[in-house]
Protein backbone atom coordinates (compact mmCIF):
# COMPACT_ATOMS: atom_id res chain seq x y z
CA UNK A 1 0.00 0.00 0.00
CA UNK A 2 2.79 2.40 0.96
CA UNK A 3 4.61 1.80 -2.33
CA UNK A 4 1.49 2.39 -4.42
CA UNK A 5 0.69 5.54 -2.48
CA UNK A 6 4.28 6.71 -2.87
CA UNK A 7 3.92 6.46 -6.65
CA UNK A 8 0.78 8.60 -6.55
CA UNK A 9 2.35 11.16 -4.19
CA UNK A 10 5.28 11.62 -6.57
CA UNK A 11 2.84 12.68 -9.31
CA UNK A 12 1.95 15.75 -7.25
CA UNK A 13 5.17 17.02 -5.70
CA UNK A 14 8.74 17.26 -6.82
CA UNK A 15 10.61 15.52 -4.01
CA UNK A 16 13.14 12.71 -3.93
CA UNK A 17 11.39 9.32 -3.52
CA UNK A 18 13.36 8.81 -0.29
CA UNK A 19 11.62 11.85 1.18
CA UNK A 20 8.28 10.03 1.09
CA UNK A 21 8.64 8.27 4.42
CA UNK A 22 5.73 7.11 6.59
CA UNK A 23 6.39 10.02 8.97
CA UNK A 24 6.52 12.67 6.24
CA UNK A 25 3.79 15.29 6.54
CA UNK A 26 2.01 16.13 3.29
CA UNK A 27 2.00 19.90 3.60
CA UNK A 28 4.93 20.71 5.83
CA UNK A 29 7.48 18.14 4.60
CA UNK A 30 6.39 17.22 1.07
CA UNK A 31 5.12 20.65 -0.02
CA UNK A 32 1.54 19.68 -0.87
CA UNK A 33 -1.00 22.47 -1.25
CA UNK A 34 -4.49 21.72 0.02
CA UNK A 35 -5.68 21.43 -3.59
CA UNK A 36 -2.83 19.01 -4.49
CA UNK A 37 -3.95 16.89 -1.55
CA UNK A 38 -7.60 16.93 -2.66
CA UNK A 39 -6.66 16.04 -6.22
CA UNK A 40 -4.54 13.17 -4.94
CA UNK A 41 -7.50 11.80 -2.97
CA UNK A 42 -9.47 11.78 -6.23
CA UNK A 43 -6.72 9.77 -7.91
CA UNK A 44 -6.65 7.39 -4.93
CA UNK A 45 -10.40 6.82 -5.32
CA UNK A 46 -9.81 5.71 -8.92
CA UNK A 47 -6.69 3.66 -8.26
CA UNK A 48 -8.09 1.74 -5.29
CA UNK A 49 -11.73 1.83 -6.42
CA UNK A 50 -12.98 3.29 -3.14
CA UNK A 51 -15.26 6.19 -2.17
CA UNK A 52 -13.60 8.69 0.13
CA UNK A 53 -15.58 10.85 2.52
CA UNK A 54 -13.78 14.19 2.43
CA UNK A 55 -14.66 14.96 6.04
CA UNK A 56 -12.94 11.79 7.21
CA UNK A 57 -9.69 12.90 5.62
CA UNK A 58 -9.48 16.19 7.50
CA UNK A 59 -7.15 14.75 10.16
CA UNK A 60 -4.73 13.03 7.77
CA UNK A 61 -1.40 14.79 7.99
CA UNK A 62 1.26 12.12 7.42
CA UNK A 63 1.82 9.44 4.80
CA UNK A 64 1.34 6.73 7.43
CA UNK A 65 -2.03 8.18 8.44
CA UNK A 66 -3.08 8.06 4.77
CA UNK A 67 -1.94 4.43 4.53
CA UNK A 68 -3.88 3.54 7.70
CA UNK A 69 -7.00 5.25 6.36
CA UNK A 70 -6.72 3.46 3.02
CA UNK A 71 -6.18 0.09 4.64
CA UNK A 72 -9.33 0.62 6.66
CA UNK A 73 -11.25 1.55 3.49
CA UNK A 74 -10.06 -1.44 1.49
CA UNK A 75 -10.36 -3.95 4.33
CA UNK B 1 -28.55 42.70 -21.00
CA UNK B 2 -27.74 44.77 -17.92
CA UNK B 3 -29.99 43.79 -15.02
CA UNK B 4 -30.36 45.64 -11.75
CA UNK B 5 -32.07 42.89 -9.76
CA UNK B 6 -31.31 39.21 -9.46
CA UNK B 7 -34.91 38.30 -10.26
CA UNK B 8 -34.55 40.19 -13.53
CA UNK B 9 -31.57 37.96 -14.44
CA UNK B 10 -33.53 34.79 -13.74
CA UNK B 11 -36.72 35.84 -15.50
CA UNK B 12 -35.01 37.16 -18.62
CA UNK B 13 -33.07 33.94 -19.03
CA UNK B 14 -36.08 31.77 -18.32
CA UNK B 15 -37.96 33.57 -21.07
CA UNK B 16 -35.31 32.37 -23.53
CA UNK B 17 -34.28 28.98 -22.18
CA UNK B 18 -37.12 27.91 -19.84
CA UNK B 19 -37.12 24.22 -20.79
CA UNK B 20 -33.34 23.96 -21.07
CA UNK B 21 -30.98 22.76 -18.33
CA UNK B 22 -29.83 25.40 -15.86
CA UNK B 23 -28.08 23.18 -13.29
CA UNK B 24 -26.56 19.72 -13.63
CA UNK B 25 -25.30 17.71 -10.68
CA UNK B 26 -24.08 14.25 -9.82
CA UNK B 27 -26.21 11.62 -8.17
CA UNK B 28 -24.26 8.63 -6.88
CA UNK B 29 -20.93 7.84 -8.48
CA UNK B 30 -21.41 9.12 -12.01
CA UNK B 31 -25.06 9.66 -12.93
CA UNK B 32 -26.13 13.19 -13.80
CA UNK B 33 -29.44 14.83 -13.01
CA UNK B 34 -30.51 18.29 -14.07
CA UNK B 35 -33.01 21.08 -13.44
CA UNK B 36 -34.29 23.46 -16.07
CA UNK B 37 -34.49 27.24 -15.87
CA UNK B 38 -38.25 27.00 -15.37
CA UNK B 39 -37.86 24.52 -12.52
CA UNK B 40 -35.26 26.74 -10.88
CA UNK B 41 -37.47 29.83 -11.21
CA UNK B 42 -40.49 27.95 -9.88
CA UNK B 43 -38.65 26.30 -6.95
CA UNK B 44 -37.02 29.58 -5.93
CA UNK B 45 -40.38 31.36 -6.10
CA UNK B 46 -41.92 28.67 -3.94
CA UNK B 47 -39.18 29.27 -1.39
CA UNK B 48 -39.84 33.02 -1.57
CA UNK B 49 -43.52 32.24 -1.00
CA UNK B 50 -42.69 29.96 1.93
CA UNK B 51 -40.60 32.68 3.59
CA UNK B 52 -43.47 35.13 3.13
CA UNK B 53 -46.01 32.69 4.55
CA UNK B 54 -43.76 32.17 7.61
CA UNK B 55 -43.59 35.93 8.12
CA UNK B 56 -39.87 35.92 7.28
CA UNK B 57 -39.96 38.15 4.21
CA UNK B 58 -37.34 40.89 4.60
CA UNK B 59 -35.51 39.02 7.37
CA UNK B 60 -31.93 37.79 7.31
CA UNK B 61 -31.65 34.18 6.14
CA UNK B 62 -28.35 32.27 6.41
CA UNK B 63 -27.50 29.46 4.03
CA UNK B 64 -24.73 26.98 4.71
CA UNK B 65 -23.67 24.00 2.65
CA UNK B 66 -21.59 22.82 -0.26
CA UNK B 67 -22.69 23.90 -3.75
CA UNK B 68 -25.95 22.16 -4.62
CA UNK B 69 -29.17 22.78 -6.51
CA UNK B 70 -30.85 23.32 -3.13
CA UNK B 71 -28.28 25.96 -2.17
CA UNK B 72 -28.84 27.88 -5.40
CA UNK B 73 -32.65 27.80 -5.25
CA UNK B 74 -32.52 28.81 -1.57
CA UNK B 75 -30.28 31.77 -2.32
CA UNK B 76 -32.49 32.93 -5.20
CA UNK B 77 -35.64 32.42 -3.12
CA UNK B 78 -34.20 34.57 -0.34
CA UNK B 79 -32.96 37.52 -2.38
CA UNK B 80 -35.86 37.54 -4.85
CA UNK B 81 -38.40 38.16 -2.10
CA UNK B 82 -36.54 41.09 -0.58
CA UNK B 83 -34.94 39.10 2.21
CA UNK B 84 -31.22 39.23 2.95
CA UNK B 85 -29.10 36.15 2.26
CA UNK B 86 -26.14 35.43 4.52
CA UNK B 87 -24.00 32.75 2.80
CA UNK B 88 -21.63 31.09 5.26
CA UNK B 89 -18.42 29.10 4.89
CA UNK B 90 -19.30 25.41 5.13
CA UNK B 91 -15.86 24.64 6.61
CA UNK B 92 -16.02 26.90 9.67
CA UNK B 93 -16.24 25.44 13.19
CA UNK B 94 -19.80 25.52 14.60
CA UNK B 95 -18.98 28.10 17.29
CA UNK B 96 -17.72 30.56 14.69
CA UNK B 97 -20.79 30.02 12.55
CA UNK B 98 -23.10 30.65 15.49
CA UNK B 99 -21.21 33.85 16.27
CA UNK B 100 -21.73 35.00 12.66
CA UNK B 101 -25.43 34.06 12.80
CA UNK B 102 -25.79 36.28 15.85
CA UNK B 103 -23.73 39.13 14.45
CA UNK B 104 -25.72 39.12 11.20
CA UNK B 105 -29.09 39.08 13.04
CA UNK B 106 -30.12 35.92 11.25
CA UNK B 107 -33.74 34.79 11.76
CA UNK B 108 -33.75 31.72 9.50
CA UNK B 109 -31.02 29.12 8.95
CA UNK B 110 -31.10 26.87 5.89
CA UNK B 111 -28.47 24.14 6.22
CA UNK B 112 -27.06 21.15 4.39
CA UNK B 113 -27.15 18.00 6.56
CA UNK B 114 -23.34 17.82 6.34
CA UNK B 115 -23.54 20.67 8.88
CA UNK B 116 -26.21 19.20 11.12
CA UNK B 117 -23.82 20.08 14.00
CA UNK B 118 -24.38 23.77 13.25
CA UNK B 119 -28.17 23.40 13.34
CA UNK B 120 -27.94 21.55 16.66
CA UNK B 121 -25.67 24.17 18.24
CA UNK B 122 -27.55 27.16 16.78
CA UNK B 123 -30.80 26.11 18.51
CA UNK B 124 -29.13 26.95 21.83
CA UNK B 125 -26.53 29.52 20.86
CA UNK B 126 -28.58 31.77 18.56
CA UNK B 127 -31.56 33.23 20.42
CA UNK B 128 -32.72 35.31 17.42
CA UNK B 129 -33.08 32.26 15.20
CA UNK B 130 -36.79 31.63 14.55
CA UNK B 131 -36.73 28.90 11.88
CA UNK B 132 -34.28 26.14 10.97
CA UNK B 133 -34.66 24.43 7.59
CA UNK B 134 -32.86 21.30 6.38
CA UNK B 135 -32.01 21.02 2.70
CA UNK B 136 -32.32 17.22 2.72
CA UNK B 137 -34.90 16.13 5.31
CA UNK B 138 -38.10 14.87 3.70
CA UNK B 139 -40.31 15.63 6.69
CA UNK B 140 -40.36 18.11 9.56
CA UNK B 141 -38.44 16.70 12.54
CA UNK B 142 -39.03 18.44 15.85
CA UNK B 143 -38.53 22.10 15.11
CA UNK B 144 -36.43 21.49 11.98
CA UNK B 145 -38.40 22.11 8.79
CA UNK B 146 -37.91 20.33 5.48
CA UNK B 147 -36.99 22.51 2.49
CA UNK B 148 -38.54 20.03 0.07
CA UNK B 149 -41.78 19.97 2.04
CA UNK B 150 -41.90 23.76 2.20
CA UNK B 151 -41.51 23.94 -1.59
CA UNK B 152 -44.23 21.36 -2.14
CA UNK B 153 -46.63 23.04 0.28
CA UNK B 154 -46.03 26.62 -0.84
CA UNK B 155 -49.12 26.95 -2.99
CA UNK B 156 -48.65 30.50 -4.07
CA UNK B 157 -46.01 31.58 -6.47
CA UNK B 158 -44.26 34.83 -5.88
CA UNK B 159 -44.64 37.88 -8.06
CA UNK B 160 -43.03 40.83 -6.32
CA UNK B 161 -39.94 42.76 -7.30
CA UNK B 162 -37.17 43.70 -4.93
CA UNK B 163 -35.86 47.25 -4.97
CA UNK B 164 -32.46 47.43 -6.75
CA UNK B 165 -31.05 49.59 -3.96
CA UNK B 166 -32.09 47.19 -1.21
CA UNK B 167 -29.59 45.14 0.76
CA UNK B 168 -29.81 41.56 -0.48
CA UNK B 169 -26.66 39.74 0.65
CA UNK B 170 -24.23 39.93 3.56
CA UNK B 171 -20.97 38.13 2.80
CA UNK B 172 -18.39 37.64 5.51
CA UNK B 173 -14.79 38.38 4.72
CA UNK B 174 -11.75 38.29 6.98
CA UNK B 175 -10.53 41.57 8.35
CA UNK B 176 -7.17 42.80 9.56
CA UNK B 177 -8.54 43.19 13.06
CA UNK B 178 -9.04 39.45 13.19
CA UNK B 179 -12.82 39.85 13.24
CA UNK B 180 -14.55 38.99 9.99
CA UNK B 181 -16.63 41.74 8.42
CA UNK B 182 -20.08 41.41 6.84
CA UNK B 183 -19.96 43.05 3.42
CA UNK B 184 -23.39 44.50 2.59
CA UNK B 185 -24.30 44.13 -1.09
CA UNK B 186 -27.46 45.37 -2.77
CA UNK B 187 -29.44 43.86 -5.63
CA UNK B 188 -27.85 46.36 -8.00
CA UNK B 189 -24.31 45.69 -6.69
CA UNK B 190 -24.55 42.00 -7.55
CA UNK B 191 -26.83 42.06 -10.59
CA UNK B 192 -24.89 44.76 -12.43
CA UNK B 193 -21.54 43.20 -11.59
CA UNK B 194 -22.71 39.96 -13.15
CA UNK B 195 -24.29 41.49 -16.24
CA UNK B 196 -22.61 44.79 -17.15
CA UNK B 197 -19.74 43.30 -19.15
CA UNK B 198 -20.38 41.45 -22.39
CA UNK B 199 -17.63 38.83 -22.35
CA UNK B 200 -18.98 37.40 -25.64
CA UNK B 201 -19.53 34.04 -23.96
CA UNK B 202 -22.12 32.11 -26.01
CA UNK B 203 -25.35 31.13 -24.28
CA UNK B 204 -25.57 27.46 -23.31
CA UNK B 205 -21.88 27.47 -22.40
CA UNK B 206 -21.17 24.60 -20.02
CA UNK B 207 -19.58 25.87 -16.80
CA UNK B 208 -18.14 23.60 -14.11
CA UNK B 209 -18.48 25.31 -10.72
CA UNK B 210 -15.57 24.25 -8.51
CA UNK B 211 -15.09 27.13 -6.04
CA UNK B 212 -16.76 27.50 -2.62
CA UNK B 213 -20.18 29.03 -3.28
CA UNK B 214 -20.12 31.33 -0.23
CA UNK B 215 -17.34 33.31 -1.92
CA UNK B 216 -18.40 36.34 -3.92
CA UNK B 217 -16.31 35.25 -6.92
CA UNK B 218 -18.16 31.94 -7.28
CA UNK B 219 -21.59 33.29 -6.43
CA UNK B 220 -21.33 36.22 -8.79
CA UNK B 221 -19.40 34.75 -11.71
CA UNK B 222 -20.34 31.05 -11.74
CA UNK B 223 -23.91 31.38 -10.59
CA UNK B 224 -25.30 34.86 -11.35
CA UNK B 225 -23.29 35.45 -14.52
CA UNK B 226 -23.85 31.83 -15.55
CA UNK B 227 -27.61 32.28 -15.12
CA UNK B 228 -27.58 35.57 -17.03
CA UNK B 229 -25.92 33.85 -20.00
CA UNK B 230 -28.31 30.91 -20.04
CA UNK B 231 -25.37 28.64 -19.22
CA UNK B 232 -25.48 25.08 -17.98
CA UNK B 233 -23.98 25.25 -14.50
CA UNK B 234 -22.50 21.90 -13.51
CA UNK B 235 -21.72 21.26 -9.87
CA UNK B 236 -18.39 19.76 -8.88
CA UNK B 237 -19.30 17.60 -5.88
CA UNK B 238 -15.82 17.75 -4.34
CA UNK B 239 -12.42 19.29 -5.05
CA UNK B 240 -11.21 15.69 -4.86
CA UNK B 241 -13.13 14.77 -7.97
CA UNK B 242 -12.48 17.79 -10.15
CA UNK B 243 -10.31 15.91 -12.67
CA UNK B 244 -12.97 13.20 -12.98
CA UNK B 245 -15.84 15.67 -13.16
CA UNK B 246 -14.18 17.57 -16.00
CA UNK B 247 -14.54 14.40 -18.07
CA UNK B 248 -18.03 13.66 -16.77
CA UNK B 249 -19.57 17.10 -17.44
CA UNK B 250 -17.38 18.25 -20.35
CA UNK B 251 -17.23 21.96 -19.44
CA UNK B 252 -16.28 24.75 -21.85
CA UNK B 253 -15.24 27.05 -19.06
CA UNK B 254 -14.13 26.85 -15.41
CA UNK B 255 -13.50 29.57 -12.85
CA UNK B 256 -10.45 28.73 -10.77
CA UNK B 257 -8.14 30.17 -8.19
CA UNK B 258 -4.37 30.12 -8.88
CA UNK B 259 -3.69 27.16 -6.59
CA UNK B 260 -5.85 24.95 -8.84
CA UNK B 261 -4.20 26.26 -11.98
CA UNK B 262 -0.79 25.46 -10.50
CA UNK B 263 -1.78 21.85 -9.83
CA UNK B 264 -2.87 21.45 -13.45
CA UNK B 265 0.27 23.26 -14.63
CA UNK B 266 2.44 20.70 -12.86
CA UNK B 267 0.63 17.91 -14.72
CA UNK B 268 1.15 19.70 -18.02
CA UNK B 269 4.85 20.18 -17.30
CA UNK B 270 5.24 16.50 -16.45
CA UNK B 271 3.70 15.62 -19.81
CA UNK B 272 5.69 18.18 -21.81
CA UNK B 273 7.19 15.51 -24.08
CA UNK B 274 3.79 14.22 -25.24
CA UNK B 275 1.68 15.74 -28.06
CA UNK B 276 -0.31 18.73 -26.69
CA UNK B 277 -3.63 17.59 -28.24
CA UNK B 278 -3.40 14.25 -26.45
CA UNK B 279 -2.44 15.82 -23.12
CA UNK B 280 -5.21 18.39 -23.39
CA UNK B 281 -7.81 15.72 -24.01
CA UNK B 282 -6.58 13.63 -21.13
CA UNK B 283 -6.33 16.46 -18.60
CA UNK B 284 -9.12 18.83 -19.65
CA UNK B 285 -11.45 16.78 -21.83
CA UNK B 286 -12.60 17.67 -25.33
CA UNK B 287 -14.29 21.00 -24.78
CA UNK B 288 -12.53 23.14 -22.18
CA UNK B 289 -11.20 26.32 -23.73
CA UNK B 290 -11.35 29.04 -21.06
CA UNK B 291 -10.27 29.33 -17.44
CA UNK B 292 -11.08 32.51 -15.53
CA UNK B 293 -8.66 33.13 -12.68
CA UNK B 294 -9.21 35.34 -9.67
CA UNK B 295 -8.82 35.51 -5.92
CA UNK B 296 -5.04 35.70 -5.78
CA UNK B 297 -1.90 36.46 -7.78
CA UNK B 298 -1.38 34.20 -10.79
CA UNK B 299 2.06 33.48 -12.16
CA UNK B 300 1.93 34.81 -15.77
CA UNK B 301 4.04 31.81 -16.88
CA UNK B 302 0.98 29.59 -16.47
CA UNK B 303 -0.99 31.73 -18.94
CA UNK B 304 1.67 31.09 -21.58
CA UNK B 305 1.93 27.40 -20.71
CA UNK B 306 -1.83 26.82 -20.98
CA UNK B 307 -1.96 28.61 -24.34
CA UNK B 308 0.13 25.77 -25.77
CA UNK B 309 -2.75 23.45 -24.94
CA UNK B 310 -5.39 25.69 -26.49
CA UNK B 311 -6.65 27.01 -23.16
CA UNK B 312 -7.02 30.71 -22.50
CA UNK B 313 -6.60 31.89 -18.92
CA UNK B 314 -8.36 35.18 -18.26
CA UNK B 315 -6.91 36.82 -15.19
CA UNK B 316 -9.25 39.11 -13.28
CA UNK B 317 -9.24 41.12 -10.09
CA UNK B 318 -11.83 41.95 -7.50
CA UNK B 319 -12.87 41.95 -3.89
CA UNK B 320 -16.06 41.05 -2.06
CA UNK B 321 -16.57 44.76 -1.29
CA UNK B 322 -17.02 45.31 -5.03
CA UNK B 323 -19.46 42.43 -5.63
CA UNK B 324 -16.68 41.33 -6.56
CA UNK B 325 -15.20 41.92 -10.05
CA UNK B 326 -13.26 45.16 -10.58
CA UNK B 327 -11.38 44.24 -13.75
CA UNK B 328 -10.82 41.34 -16.09
CA UNK B 329 -8.79 40.42 -19.10
CA UNK B 330 -10.76 39.30 -22.13
CA UNK B 331 -9.72 36.99 -24.92
CA UNK B 332 -9.66 39.87 -27.40
CA UNK B 333 -8.60 42.57 -24.97
CA UNK B 334 -5.85 41.54 -22.58
CA UNK B 335 -2.42 42.52 -21.37
CA UNK B 336 0.07 40.12 -19.85
CA UNK B 337 0.98 41.16 -16.32
CA UNK B 338 -2.24 43.12 -15.90
CA UNK B 339 -5.24 41.99 -13.86
CA UNK B 340 -7.44 43.26 -16.66
CA UNK B 341 -9.46 46.17 -17.87
CA UNK B 342 -11.84 47.99 -15.54
CA UNK B 343 -15.44 46.83 -15.63
CA UNK B 344 -17.77 49.22 -17.48
CA UNK B 345 -19.61 50.05 -14.23
CA UNK B 346 -16.41 51.00 -12.44
CA UNK B 347 -14.00 53.94 -12.36
CA UNK B 348 -10.64 53.98 -10.65
CA UNK B 349 -8.00 56.37 -9.41
CA UNK B 350 -4.75 56.09 -7.51
CA UNK B 351 -4.33 57.92 -4.22
CA UNK B 352 -0.94 57.68 -2.48
CA UNK B 353 -0.18 54.62 -4.64
CA UNK B 354 -3.36 52.89 -3.41
CA UNK B 355 -6.02 51.94 -5.91
CA UNK B 356 -9.47 53.42 -5.25
CA UNK B 357 -12.59 52.36 -7.17
CA UNK B 358 -16.11 53.68 -7.49
CA UNK B 359 -19.22 52.42 -9.25
CA UNK B 360 -22.50 50.56 -9.03
CA UNK B 361 -20.90 47.44 -7.54
CA UNK B 362 -19.33 49.12 -4.53
CA UNK B 363 -20.85 47.82 -1.27
CA UNK B 364 -23.04 49.75 1.11
CA UNK B 365 -20.58 49.15 3.95
CA UNK B 366 -19.79 46.57 6.62
CA UNK B 367 -22.75 45.33 8.61
CA UNK B 368 -22.87 47.08 11.99
CA UNK B 369 -19.25 48.20 11.69
CA UNK B 370 -19.38 51.97 11.10
CA UNK B 371 -15.71 52.53 11.97
CA UNK B 372 -14.44 49.90 9.56
CA UNK B 373 -16.86 51.19 6.90
CA UNK B 374 -15.50 54.70 7.31
CA UNK B 375 -11.94 53.42 6.95
CA UNK B 376 -12.80 51.67 3.69
CA UNK B 377 -15.41 53.89 2.01
CA UNK B 378 -15.00 57.63 1.49
CA UNK B 379 -18.01 59.93 1.95
CA UNK B 380 -18.30 60.36 -1.81
CA UNK B 381 -18.39 56.63 -2.49
CA UNK B 382 -14.78 55.66 -3.28
CA UNK B 383 -13.67 52.24 -2.10
CA UNK B 384 -10.10 52.07 -0.83
CA UNK B 385 -9.00 48.67 -2.11
CA UNK B 386 -5.90 48.35 0.07
CA UNK B 387 -4.00 47.30 -3.05
CA UNK B 388 -1.10 49.23 -4.49
CA UNK B 389 -1.07 49.66 -8.23
CA UNK B 390 -1.80 51.83 -11.22
CA UNK B 391 -4.20 52.14 -14.14
CA UNK B 392 -2.78 52.57 -17.64
CA UNK B 393 -4.13 54.73 -20.48
CA UNK B 394 -6.37 51.86 -21.69
CA UNK B 395 -7.94 51.39 -18.25
CA UNK B 396 -5.96 48.22 -17.54
CA UNK B 397 -5.04 47.69 -13.89
CA UNK B 398 -1.58 46.64 -12.77
CA UNK B 399 -1.09 45.65 -9.13
CA UNK B 400 2.23 46.11 -7.41
CA UNK B 401 1.56 45.00 -3.85
CA UNK B 402 -0.82 44.62 -0.97
CA UNK B 403 -1.28 47.46 1.41
CA UNK B 404 -3.05 45.64 4.12
CA UNK B 405 -1.54 42.89 6.21
CA UNK B 406 -4.21 40.43 5.18
CA UNK B 407 -2.77 37.25 3.79
CA UNK B 408 -4.47 36.08 0.62
CA UNK B 409 -3.49 32.44 0.28
CA UNK B 410 -2.87 31.07 -3.19
CA UNK B 411 -6.33 29.47 -3.23
CA UNK B 412 -7.95 32.81 -2.55
CA UNK B 413 -8.80 32.40 1.11
CA UNK B 414 -8.31 35.43 3.32
CA UNK B 415 -6.35 34.89 6.48
CA UNK B 416 -5.93 37.50 9.12
CA UNK B 417 -2.41 37.11 10.57
CA UNK B 418 -3.46 38.82 13.79
CA UNK B 419 -6.05 36.14 14.41
CA UNK B 420 -3.39 33.40 14.33
CA UNK B 421 -0.89 35.50 16.25
CA UNK B 422 -3.45 36.02 18.98
CA UNK B 423 -4.16 32.30 19.22
CA UNK B 424 -0.47 31.34 19.42
CA UNK B 425 0.29 34.10 21.92
CA UNK B 426 -2.12 32.56 24.39
CA UNK B 427 0.74 30.26 25.38
CA UNK B 428 3.31 31.92 27.64
CA UNK B 429 6.24 30.34 25.86
CA UNK B 430 5.42 32.63 22.91
CA UNK B 431 6.70 36.08 23.79
CA UNK B 432 6.31 37.63 20.35
CA UNK B 433 4.98 36.22 17.13
CA UNK B 434 4.55 37.37 13.57
CA UNK B 435 2.51 35.43 11.02
CA UNK B 436 3.07 35.89 7.32
CA UNK B 437 2.89 34.07 4.02
CA UNK B 438 6.23 32.68 2.86
CA UNK B 439 6.68 30.53 -0.23
CA UNK B 440 2.96 29.92 -0.51
CA UNK B 441 2.46 28.70 3.05
CA UNK B 442 1.60 30.36 6.34
CA UNK B 443 4.66 30.80 8.50
CA UNK B 444 4.84 31.83 12.14
CA UNK B 445 8.03 33.43 13.38
CA UNK B 446 8.31 33.26 17.15
CA UNK B 447 10.54 34.92 19.69
CA UNK B 448 10.23 32.60 22.68
CA UNK B 449 10.17 33.63 26.32
CA UNK B 450 13.40 31.93 27.41
CA UNK B 451 12.89 32.82 31.05
CA UNK B 452 9.52 31.11 31.06
CA UNK B 453 11.12 28.07 29.43
CA UNK B 454 13.85 27.97 32.10
CA UNK B 455 11.39 28.33 34.96
CA UNK B 456 9.20 25.58 33.62
CA UNK B 457 11.95 23.10 32.76
CA UNK B 458 11.42 23.36 29.02
CA UNK B 459 14.79 22.35 27.62
CA UNK B 460 13.83 21.88 23.97
CA UNK B 461 12.20 25.24 23.19
CA UNK B 462 11.74 24.52 19.50
CA UNK B 463 9.86 21.30 20.29
CA UNK B 464 7.74 23.21 22.80
CA UNK B 465 6.84 25.82 20.20
CA UNK B 466 6.14 23.14 17.62
CA UNK B 467 3.67 21.48 19.93
CA UNK B 468 1.92 24.85 20.45
CA UNK B 469 1.62 25.23 16.68
CA UNK B 470 0.43 21.62 16.31
CA UNK B 471 -2.20 22.16 18.95
CA UNK B 472 -3.42 25.34 17.20
CA UNK B 473 -3.43 23.52 13.83
CA UNK B 474 -5.56 20.71 15.22
CA UNK B 475 -8.63 22.94 15.43
CA UNK B 476 -7.84 25.43 12.67
CA UNK B 477 -9.57 25.45 9.26
CA UNK B 478 -7.22 23.99 6.62
CA UNK B 479 -6.31 27.32 5.07
CA UNK B 480 -5.48 28.87 8.44
CA UNK B 481 -3.07 26.15 9.48
CA UNK B 482 0.51 27.19 10.17
CA UNK B 483 2.82 25.13 7.96
CA UNK B 484 6.20 26.58 8.87
CA UNK B 485 7.74 27.64 12.16
CA UNK B 486 10.75 29.90 12.51
CA UNK B 487 12.32 30.57 15.88
CA UNK B 488 14.33 33.74 16.42
CA UNK B 489 16.71 34.59 19.23
CA UNK B 490 16.22 38.36 19.24
CA UNK B 491 13.16 40.53 19.70
CA UNK B 492 11.35 41.85 16.64
CA UNK B 493 12.06 45.38 15.56
CA UNK B 494 9.34 47.70 16.93
CA UNK B 495 7.61 50.86 15.80
CA UNK B 496 7.48 53.97 17.98
CA UNK B 497 4.23 52.65 19.41
CA UNK B 498 6.04 49.42 20.38
CA UNK B 499 4.21 47.44 17.77
CA UNK B 500 6.11 44.82 15.82
CA UNK B 501 7.15 46.12 12.41
CA UNK B 502 5.50 43.80 9.96
CA UNK B 503 7.69 44.32 6.94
Amino acid sequence: MLEKLKEIILNYVEVEPEAVTPEARFMEDLGFTSFDFMSMLGEIEDTFDVMIDQQETADIRTVQEAVDYLEKLTA
Amino acid sequence: MVCNTIRDILLQTEAKFGDKDAVRYKVGKDSIESKTYSQLRQDSEHFSGALKEMGMQGKHVAVIGATSYEWILTYLGIVNCGSVAVPLDVALPPQEICELLNRADVSVLVYDEIRADVAAMAKEACPNLVKIISMQKKETEGNVLSLHKLLAESENGFDEWANPEELCTIMFTSGTTGKSKGVMLTQRNLAENATCLDMKIPSRTVILSVLPIHHAYCLSMDILKGLSLGSIICINDSPMRMAKNIHLFGPDMILMVPMMIETFAKKLEDAAALPPEMVKKQVFGDRLHTICSGGAYLNPAWITLFEKYGITILQGYGMTECAPVISTNLDWNKKLGSVGRLMPNCTAKVVDEELWVKGSSVMQGYYKMPEETKETLTEDGWLRTGDLGYVDEDNFIFLTGRKKNLIITSNGENVSPEEIENALSENRLVQEVLVRETGGVIEAEVFPDMEYAKNHGITDVKAGLKSIVDSYNKDAVAYKKVAALKVRDTEFEKTAARKIKRF
